[in-house]
């Protein structure tokens, strides 16, 4: 059953910037955009299972640190090569400035 | 130099030549020429001449005489391996020392805007790009080629293949040794199409791969299996009617002009106002992109007419894009 787990506060990350998040045996990329919405996806790269958070993001893209293949952190889609399977997404809400995101 | 005359430079400090990649003249209908008289000028130099220059360097002080090479043994072997290793050294040292050490050129004519020696990285031994690439280069890729080298020379001393010679055949072996670049193309592609097979490329060639942005170390960082199948390029010699110096050339093409696609500048400063043009950019945008450009230069046009060719224009960013919207479709079905 899905649940929502506080995961950090809002002003950990930076606009443009992602950071990550371990939970339950799982880890996660929260992102934070241009315009101050937040994002959360699986935490490795589809293709040789990197962390995104050392991903170089760009307005709503990230950029794979290893290969520099890159995903639309808000779809989870996979944007150039070479990666090609999308990321998995999760729906965040912000609430006492804190992130919730729910897993 | 201002490389911004020549190109220019994005957010994240990557520099991009305007110029777009073209193939060889030689393919271009209606032929033209003038360009194919000046790309014959940067056919010849100084990439080719100088491994050409090398080539009669070994032939003449380091290769044993034929009496010796028809046996194969430890001695002229790891003699042949020691002066690979040091030429290698000297060679592809000159420039990591230049562009990546002393950073002579600073950013300027550089495609990645980033260092690897400032990116340590888990993907590497011991973190390091840098010493990675160097001990998989010296003590796998080059041991290799000198494995190549030994079994060639070794088939050409027992007359196991044919040894022609210069005096009976002088246009037939010059035709040969100006068809060497294409022969390293077309066996180059061949390969390296082979191992980005997914099986392949997981288990062999990724560690190539790892390098993203690839330095003079880079060149010859391979798994074994890429090392052999990437040197074997000179057994062809074995095949073709041939003479040992034009397999040594061939190999030399191989060995020592894997240096031009990683060397990671654009342009190589001489002086203030002078610079040679490294041949990098199609191979960088392999590493760059990895399903692009298998081949080189265009020579023989492979990836043209197997629609895998970036020129590093919009058009060809388009037709990479199509192709791999088309796979990521079929791997992501709604």
């Amino acid at each position: 059953m899905p649940q929502w787990i506080d995961a950090c506060a809002s002003t950990d990350v930076e606009p443009e910037e992602v950071i990550r998040f371990d939970h339950a045996q799982q880890t996660f990329a929260i992102f934070r955009s241009p315009d101050d919405q937040y994002f959360c996806t699986a935490g490795l790269c589809t293709h040789e299972k990197v962390h995104l958070a050392d991903g170089l993001v760009m307005d709503y893209e990230v950029e794979c640190p290893k290969h520099s293949g890159a995903f639309d952190y808000r779809t989870g889609e996979a944007r150039r090569a070479p990666v090609c399977v999308n990321l998995k997404t999760f729906p965040t809400k912000v609430e006492n400035g804190r992130i919730h995101i729910e897993i | 130099m201002d490389d911004l005359q020549f190109g220019k430079r994005n957010k994240r400090g990557d520099w991009t030549p305007t110029a777009v990649l073209e193939a060889a003249p030689l393919w271009v209908r209606p032929l033209n020429l003038g360009k194919i008289l000046r790309w014959l000028v940067g056919y010849l130099w100084p990439w080719n001449t100088l491994y050409m220059a090398l080539t009669l360097a070994y032939w003449y002080w380091v290769l044993p005489d034929v009496e010796v090479m028809q046996t194969v043994g430890w001695g002229w072997a790891l003699r042949l391996y020691a002066v690979n290793a040091a030429a290698i050294f000297v060679l592809y040292g000159a420039f990591e020392y230049q562009l990546y050490v002393r950073r002579n050129q600073d950013y300027r004519f550089k495609y990645n805007g980033k260092f690897p020696a400032d990116q340590p990285s888990d993907v590497f031994w011991f973190k390091s790009q840098n010493v990675d690439n160097f001990l998989r280069s010296f003590f796998v890729s080059i041991p290799l080629w000198t494995v190549v080298e030994v079994l060639f020379l070794w088939c050409f001393a027992n007359g196991y293949v044919p040894w022609l010679s210069w005096s009976a055949n002088p246009w037939y072996l010059a035709a040969l040794l100006l068809l060497a670049p294409a022969i390293h193309e077309a066996h180059f592609f061949c390969i390296h199409r082979l191992i980005h097979t997914p099986l392949l490329y997981k288990w062999v060639h990724s560690i190539h791969h790892n390098s993203v942005n690839p330095t003079p170390w880079s060149s010859l960082s391979m798994h074994p299996v890429e090392a052999f199948l990437y040197h074997a390029v000179a057994l062809w010699h074995l095949v073709l009617p041939s003479n040992p110096i034009v397999a040594l050339f061939q190999l030399h093409m191989a060995g020592f002009g894997a240096l031009n696609g990683h060397i990671g500048f654009d342009q190589v400063e001489l002086t203030d106002g002078q610079a040679f043009e490294s041949h990098a950019y199609a191979h960088y945008l392999h590493h760059k992109h990895f399903e692009v450009n298998y081949g080189g230069d265009q020579l023989v046009p492979l990836d043209v007419w197997f629609g895998t060719w970036h020129d590093g224009s919009p058009a060809g960013e388009a037709r990479m894009q199509a192709r791999f919207d088309k796979k990521r479709a079929r791997l992501n079905p709604q």
